[in-house]
């Protein structure tokens, strides 16, 4: 288990670079879902505004 | 008082006048001249009108001196060590100036509603982009290229260089202002776009600036220069058929 | 030959149910792969005899480095048929790649820097591959950018699509001109990705982590571009229903 995690002396290198990925891909994910309700919640809104006018 | 009375008559046109719509009535009126005419009419134009506006020509030209000016003073006024750098102190300088002229290169044309007549004229807006490019480059990439030897010069550059560095930096110049009109084009109405413009021109412009450094390195060294300068003039030319049609797509778009 | 399936997919209402639809069936199997190709790359393969354990990079940069181009070619290819047919929806599908592409390219530099100081002894090398991924990131920043500064959309869709177009015909000219310049200045790269003869455990989990990279980048692209399909339609009775849910 200590020799997978030491990376044969590169773990400083090999797991910042798994982590960087792993970081833009949950961010992604996060982005994604977020703009998605964002664009949700402002065609929400129009629809109400719209729907006020006579 | 003249002036109101004809935008009366243009309201309100007598009975007899036949009722065509205006653009097809300046059709009647003056025919169709070909694309290169227009073009060539397109040209002078802007020429005539940079020339009233001398103080705006120099500038360029001013910037490409600061920047060199620069070299020394933050490096060394070694003339052996600005030679090595001669090459890219000369096209870094040579690509930033052509860039600050861009900004100007559609922008008064598009405020006073020029560009609008250009593309309902009904003539080809390719070719009418196509001046104004070339306009731009005989306004700026021109004189700074008849400038860039005496840059190199003053960088310690042997004179038997200047007609290799002349010609390297006029052709390679020539695809920077056909990229850059298209940058120019698309950032049309965006306010404060200098910023925009440069990261939309400058990552287009690196082949010519790889090349052109290139050429210009021989040129100092001696050497022939003709692969360089052969790459140089493809990318002039891929920027000659291209450039202008997407320039005149990008201000179709900024119109609607 | 029947198009109207093809026709079908312009219809914004047709595309917001059928990327809703379609979200889950890329993502769980993008899960899949990504989390075994870790596993293969990570445990099962056997160190490189150079590089040791260092060249386990490899399963996150090439996929990071393969997101870059081909998001960049997905969004051309969207941006030039919403140009030419004047189709909202692939003008929609263009905005929705930028951000994605951006971000992949930006985790190919920082992968490429990490595997360059063991490799290469510096974060940073001129290397071709990464000036060009460097490029890259200011070509998608450029898009980006050119969005964000026009607020008419429809205006801003037509005139990155030209800028995407632009940027695509510029792409191979960059790279070759970035690999001219490279070739004149030092020897060949030490990182090469494509060795002759890559053993079949170490080839499996680059395959799965491509595939799983590629599955995400739909899936991501699917929950994307509703969102930019809804910012898209003004006043259409569908979205009524589709966000009173």
């Amino acid at each position: 288990m200590r020799a997978f995690f030491d990376m044969g002396g590169y773990a400083a290198f090999v797991w910042p670079a798994y982590a960087v990925t792993l970081t833009v891909i949950v961010l992604n994910i996060v982005w994604a879902r977020r703009s998605l309700a964002r664009s949700r919640a402002e065609a929400r809104r129009r629809l109400q505004t719209q729907g006020q006018r006579p | 008082m003249s002036r109101s009375e004809g935008t009366v008559a243009q309201a309100f046109p007598s009975i007899d006048a036949p009722a065509v719509p205006v653009a097809a009535s300046n059709a009647l009126a003056f025919p169709r001249a070909d694309a290169r005419e227009a073009a060539r009419l397109a040209l002078l134009r802007d020429l005539h009108l940079a020339f009233r506006k001398r103080g705006q020509l120099v500038q360029p030209l001013a910037f490409f001196a600061m920047v060199t000016l620069l070299f020394p003073l933050a490096i060394s006024p070694e003339l052996a060590r600005l030679r090595e750098l001669a090459p890219g102190v000369l096209w870094v300088g040579a690509l930033l100036g052509s860039l600050l002229a861009l900004e100007f290169l559609f922008r008064d044309d598009a405020y006073d509603g020029t560009l609008e007549q250009y593309a309902l004229s009904g003539q080809s807006l390719t070719a009418l982009m196509f001046a104004k490019t070339l306009a731009h480059w005989l306004l700026t990439g021109l004189p700074l290229a008849l400038m860039a030897p005496l840059v190199a010069i003053s960088l310690g550059v042997a004179t038997t260089a200047v007609p290799g560095i002349l010609l390297s930096v006029a052709i390679g110049t020539v695809a920077l202002s056909l990229i850059g009109s298209i940058g120019a084009a698309l950032t049309l109405g965006i306010k404060r776009s200098g910023a925009l413009l440069s990261l939309l021109t400058l990552p287009l412009s690196l082949p010519v600036l790889i090349f052109g450094a290139r050429a210009t390195q021989l040129a100092i060294h001696g050497a022939s220069l003709v692969a360089p300068l052969e790459l140089l003039a493809a990318l002039a030319i891929l920027g000659v058929t291209l450039a202008p049609l997407a320039a005149a797509a990008a201000v179709r778009i900024s119109l609607e | 030959m029947n198009w109207t399936w093809f026709h079908r997919l312009a219809s914004p209402p047709y595309v917001y149910g059928l990327a809703a639809r379609l979200t889950p069936w890329f993502a769980w199997p993008a899960a899949l792969c990504i989390i075994a190709g870790l596993w293969g790359g990570l445990v099962l393969a056997p160190p490189d005899y150079q590089q040791g354990d260092g060249f386990r990079i490899l399963y996150v940069h090439a996929p990071s480095a393969w997101m870059s181009l081909m998001v960049y070619m997905s969004m051309a290819t969207a941006a030039a048929v919403g140009l030419i047919w004047r189709i909202k929806v692939a003008h929609a599908v263009a905005a929705s790649c930028a951000p994605i592409g951006a971000s992949f390219t930006f985790a190919a530099l920082v992968t490429g820097a990490l595997w360059g100081e063991p490799m290469w002894g510096t974060y940073w090398e001129w290397d071709p591959r990464l000036t060009s991924e460097l490029v890259l990131l200011f070509l998608y920043l450029g898009y980006m950018g050119l969005r964000a500064g026009i607020e008419d959309t429809q205006r801003a869709d037509r005139a990155s699509a030209v800028l995407a177009i632009v940027g695509v015909v510029n792409v191979p000219i960059i790279h070759y001109s970035v690999t001219w310049w490279n070739s004149l200045h030092q020897a060949p790269s030490v990182m090469r990705l494509a060795k002759p003869a890559m053993p079949l455990a170490m080839l499996l989990p680059l395959l799965l982590m491509l595939l799983g990279f590629t599955l995400f980048f739909v899936a991501l692209l699917l929950v994307r571009l509703r969102g930019e399909v809804l910012a898209r339609e003004r006043a259409a009775s569908w979205i009524r229903e589709v966000v009173s849910a």
